[in-house]
């Protein structure tokens, strides 16, 4: 009786050590977010007043830029078809490169370990490389205007895609794939007949979301030199012409929402 | 036909799982295989298909030794054997009849099928391997929404677009209800007779074996506890096979 006691007691002990132990750490945990957020204020040299005493020159802008000058309405088609198709030319090129590397880049139907390790640096280095440094790259390559966009954004998409397509054949159900081996299909045949179809409407789905990221980005890509509207309302911004940056940015609006809309529309219709 | 002769098999760990194994299964016959968990049953089959590399003993399927076999030769060779599993290992996104029709792969090399195309000759066969299995009219329908005993008769009928001499099932209703199993087995054995198709079934559900096999084979930490015609099969032989297993 007395040494289940003294057990139950010593059980008691070892409890309330852990709660205490549990809270300590809950405790450390928020100090130390908070401290990160802390750090994170004084590095970016944030300064809420200057915001506040600075609102009226916003205010400004916004008031010279009403209404947006519709008279040019004309001569926006032109650079919002280039920023699209940029981001169109981008993302096919990016498919078409990421497809065998991911495959490649896949453990488990790779060909071998070399070629794994050569496709999953050349992925991790296109991924690593912002987009915009390419079409710096590019432009020093090929000059201004879109095609280095272009290139910019198919080097970049590679290794976006290629992660994504390589994560997707990995995750895959591979049955359906050992059972068309054992019926005496050759690697290839396995390839078509098994994993593209399994993997056919992930892929298609996630080069849809590329596409509308692309998008995006060939618009930030017009301020570097790659044409399309961006550089056109960086070139309206830089003259003062705040009416026409208004009409750029709802033909930007309209074009950012269409590709996102369009994509998911497609992306539900492949689920 | 399928021989099985002093087949063993040891596991990296060392483990002998498969030891001296002898088996026949003649065209025409059902064989079940019964055995308890970790009893080497599933390892058998896996020998047999040489997914997994024997250490010693022979394959003979016709006149091909399957165990000295490597690469293209093995894979030629083996196309006489087709295997279906506990779950049916369809493409779900393909039609019930693309499914069918990729049985046939192995015997179709070229640049269309290499490209994701298949037969016309092969897909309108496979019609007639769906008939055999009772599933003519779903021929269309994407594999993904068929029933757990739809789609395991779909991947019998993948197999008979195979045109093999052997088909070893490997628990083909494990996953199924007792109904949708029987199925399944009246089907086996069904095939076995009217293709002339060695059937070796490895089973859980001793039942089964009593119902639908024309033999039954025990195995028991990898080596042969019994091969009996089903007449012969004394309840007792079968229940050794488990004794432990509980525990």
């Amino acid at each position: 009786m007395t040494v289940q006691a003294a057990s139950l007691g010593a059980k008691s002990a070892w409890a309330d050590w852990g709660r205490a132990g549990a809270i300590a750490l809950r405790m450390a945990l928020i100090l130390g977010g908070i401290l990160i957020a802390i750090q994170a204020l004084i590095v970016v040299e944030a300064r809420p007043q200057d915001l506040i005493t600075g609102v009226h020159g916003m205010a400004d802008i916004i008031r010279r830029s009403w209404p947006p000058d519709f008279s040019k309405f004309d001569d926006t088609i032109w650079p919002a078809l280039q920023t699209v198709d940029v981001a169109l030319f981008g993302t096919v090129v990016g498919v078409i490169l990421a497809v065998p590397l991911a495959v490649l880049a896949a453990a488990n139907v790779t060909a071998n370990r070399v070629a794994y390790y050569i496709a999953r640096g050349i992925i991790g280095f296109t991924r690593a490389v912002p987009d915009l440094v390419w079409a710096l790259f590019f432009v020093t390559a090929v000059g201004l205007g879109p095609f280095p966009g272009g290139l910019a954004l198919g080097v970049h998409s590679v290794g976006m895609l290629g992660r994504l397509f390589a994560e997707t054949i990995e995750h895959m159900d591979m049955a359906p794939i050992h059972a068309l081996e054992l019926t005496g299909a050759r690697r290839i045949q396995v390839f078509t007949h098994g994993i593209v179809p399994t993997v056919l409407p992930s892929l298609l789905g996630i080069s849809l979301y590329r596409l509308d990221e692309n998008i995006r980005s060939s618009l930030v890509l017009g301020f570097v030199g790659a044409g399309g509207i961006g550089f056109k309302l960086l070139t309206a911004m830089n003259l003062f012409q705040y009416r026409e940056v208004s009409l750029l940015l709802i033909v930007v609006f309209v074009i950012v929402l269409s590709a996102e809309r369009i994509s998911a529309a497609l992306r539900n219709r492949l689920a | 036909m399928l021989r099985v002769r002093s087949l063993s098999m040891r596991y990296p760990n060392g483990k002998l799982a498969l030891s001296d194994f002898d088996l026949t299964v003649e065209a025409g016959e059902l064989v079940v295989v019964l055995g308890g968990n970790g009893s080497g049953k599933t390892t058998l089959l896996r020998c047999i298909t040489r997914t997994l590399r024997p250490i010693s003993g022979e394959i003979w399927l016709g006149e091909a030794n399957l165990a000295e076999l490597e690469g293209d030769r093995l894979r030629r060779a083996r196309m006489k054997l087709a295997l279906i599993s506990q779950h049916a290992s369809l493409v779900r996104r393909s039609s019930v009849a693309t499914n069918v029709a990729t049985g046939s792969l192995g015997r179709h090399f070229n640049l269309w099928t290499a490209l994701g195309g298949l037969p016309a000759s092969e897909l309108q066969a496979a019609q007639g391997y769906l008939d055999d299995v009772g599933l003519a009219d779903l021929a269309g329908q994407r594999a993904g929404t068929l029933s757990g005993g739809q789609a395991q008769r779909v991947a019998i009928a993948r197999a008979l677009a195979q045109r093999p001499d052997v088909l070893l099932a490997d628990e083909p209703v494990a996953s199924l209800d007792p109904e949708a199993a029987q199925e399944i087995m009246r089907l086996l054995r069904r095939l076995a007779q009217s293709e002339k198709l060695a059937v070796l079934a490895v089973l859980h559900q001793v039942e089964l074996a009593y119902t639908f096999a024309d033999r039954v084979i025990g195995i028991r930490d990898g080596r042969m506890a019994f091969d009996t015609p089903r007449a012969d099969l004394s309840r007792e032989a079968v229940q050794r096979l488990y004794v432990g297993e509980a525990a």
